[in-house]
């Protein structure tokens, strides 16, 4: 399903001071396979993960998604790719401060048209699922880390995508609100969604079908 | 359709949610707009009331000209005027100016026949006999002048008059300060005999070529100036370009210090903004559908800040009587006038201002709006 060939990122191309995010990564991902890329920081997993997920471009090499190669991809093909396959979880939740939790999770389907009723309704069905129903109308702010990731995954789920990357998804929550996402994970993989996750704990582990350990931009 | 209506309240909500950067930004084009709009009301409105009467006035003025300037003309051509063939009426007034008490008015020497029509007693009657004067309401409003009351002028000569009549005129500005009186009362307070600041000639349509001609027969050797009802409009069309232009000068400082003031808090919580855009990038929205809400945003805030701009103007004209303002386009008044300024809120100026408080918003925040979504998500996400 996801392949890459010899996929490179360099940060200050042809400086003095060029950095080597990732070099020459080839991977293999097959639908429905849930995959860790494990490493400690700086190990270019938040980098693989960013370009696998078309949120940011390679220096060189390539990526292909079902067989297509979708780094030559233009910007407009790669936000519809997002919108339509990928669905995000970062380390950083990256929830909109302003917004309560059932508007930050319905703030990918604004531009599709769909209508404020059906819009409440999904992000109530996925934040019930996350466990958050009694959350739907508080702030970023209101919540805990754990319950501000659960918001996160929920908005990642609202497309219903093939494909979830997660960066770091519980670096910043407790065990309990971990072992809860690990738990949503293993549903998510049951019901065919391949899911790419990027952490230094071994706790996803125990469910993933490939590990890939990281280290110095290159897989060991 | 719906993705644009969803913009659109999302829009609105945004502008809801962060309200002290709305008000702000509200603020900056309102305090820029309002002036203009009202200077542009005051300023069409004087332009189209003296319009209004050069086109209800005759149509020949004649004068004397003295160094390239009119000047009075003397009435020992009158009789041969009227005989010239297409001149239906002709008018002799004396137009000037004296001090009543600490008050410029205008002082109008003219037959009681040919006062002209817009000019109605409100109260009292039109003057018939020597001495006897019609004054216009503002002034009276101003001096407490009654029928009745007299009052002493002096130019060049002293004299005191009767007021017999209360007069409205359509021409607001005009009438306010003006008094009109008999032609021989205004010529012995002007200490001037047998001579007008100007002849009015009406004439049939088509004879003012003839009339010129005849004219030109008639004055020889004499310097004498005719204008005909064109080259006045002209000179007001003039005059108030002028005018327009000076408001226009002064008015280009002050938008230059608001300006940047707007620029800035448009460009309020920026970096914020940035990550916004990184997370709707990432949330598979096009970089179209990014700036399509933002100019909403814009859009708003703008129609807003216009709409309060335009409200506020009219208050200012209506309730404050162009204060400030008006000084610039009607001559000799006071900060705030003591009569209702006449004005004309079109909807061309309307449009500008708000296109123009459109302009400055969408500068101040779409340059950046676009950077952060035409950059890599990443790079916004990291803001």
């Amino acid at each position: 399903m996801i392949r890459t060939e010899n996929l490179c990122k360099s940060y200050g191309h042809h400086s003095q001071y060029e950095v080597r995010a990732i070099h020459d990564i080839n991977v293999n991902i097959a639908k429905n396979c849930f995959v860790v890329f494990r490493g400690p920081s700086g190990s270019g997993k938040t980098t693989l993960l960013n370009i696998i997920g078309t949120l940011d471009r390679p220096t060189a090499g390539k990526v292909f998604l079902y067989d297509k190669e979708i780094t030559s991809f233009s910007d407009i093909a790669f936000a519809r790719l997002r919108r339509e396959k990928i669905g995000f979880i970062f380390q950083n939740f990256h929830l909109i401060p302003r917004l309560t939790s059932w508007e930050n999770v319905a703030y990918p389907l604004i531009p599709l048209g769909i209508s404020l009723k059906e819009r409440f309704e999904r992000a109530q069905f996925f934040l019930e699922k996350m466990g958050l129903g009694d959350r739907l109308s508080h702030t970023p702010e209101e919540l805990s880390g754990g319950q501000q990731q659960r918001v996160a995954i929920a908005r990642a789920m609202i497309n219903d995508p093939e494909i979830i990357i997660a960066d770091e998804p519980t670096s910043n929550i407790d065990e309990e609100t971990s072992a809860h996402i690990l738990q949503y994970f293993e549903e998510l993989k049951i019901r065919g969604v391949t899911i790419l996750v990027a952490t230094h704990s071994a706790i996803f582990e125990k469910i993933a079908d490939t590990v890939y350990k990281m280290k110095n931009g290159r897989i060991e | 359709m719906h993705k644009h209506l969803n913009l659109l309240f999302l829009a609105t909500e945004n502008l809801l949610r962060h309200r002290t950067k709305t008000v702000v930004v509200c603020l900056c084009i309102i305090a820029i707009l309002t002036p203009f709009i009202t200077a542009i009301a005051i300023s069409e409105g004087i332009r189209s009331q003296s319009l209004n009467s050069v086109n209800a006035g005759a149509d020949l003025y004649l004068t004397s000209d003295e160094f390239g300037r009119n000047a009075a003309i003397s009435l020992k051509y009158l009789d041969e005027i009227k005989k010239i063939f297409g001149v239906t009426k002709i008018v002799p007034r004396i137009v000037g100016r004296g001090f009543l008490q600490n008050k410029l008015t205008v002082i109008v020497g003219i037959h009681k026949e040919d006062i002209p029509e817009p000019v109605t007693c409100i109260s009292g009657r039109v003057f018939e006999n020597t001495n006897e004067v019609i004054v216009g309401h503002e002034l009276a409003k101003y001096f407490h002048l009654n029928i009745g009351d007299q009052f002493s002028m002096r130019c060049q000569q002293r004299k005191v008059f009767t007021v017999v009549g209360i007069f409205s005129a359509d021409s607001g500005i005009w009438g306010a300060s003006m008094i009109f009186m008999p032609f021989n009362d205004a010529g012995d307070l002007f200490g001037k005999e047998n001579v007008a600041t100007d002849i009015q000639i009406y004439s049939l349509p088509g004879h003012n070529s003839e009339i010129a001609t005849d004219l030109y027969d008639i004055f020889q050797n004499e310097a004498y100036r005719l204008q005909d009802k064109q080259m006045i409009e002209l000179y007001v069309k003039k005059g108030f370009m002028l005018k327009e232009g000076v408001f226009s000068a002064l008015y280009i400082v002050a938008i230059a210090l608001g300006v940047p003031a707007i620029l800035v808090t448009s460009g309020f919580g920026l970096s914020e903004r940035k990550k916004e855009v990184g997370i709707m990038k990432a949330t598979g929205w096009q970089t179209l559908e990014v700036l399509e809400l933002i100019s909403f945003e814009q859009l708003l805030i703008s129609l807003l800040g216009a709409t309060i701009a335009i409200v506020l103007a009219i208050l200012w004209v209506r309730g404050f009587r162009g204060a400030f303002i008006a000084q610039f386009f009607i001559a000799e008044i006071t900060m705030l006038p003591n009569f209702a300024l006449p004005a004309r809120f079109l909807p061309l100026p309307c449009f500008i201002s708000f296109f123009f408080a459109f302009l400055l918003t969408m500068v101040g925040s779409i340059y950046s709006s676009w950077r952060a979504s035409t950059v890599s998500p990443v790079v916004s996400l990291q803001s």
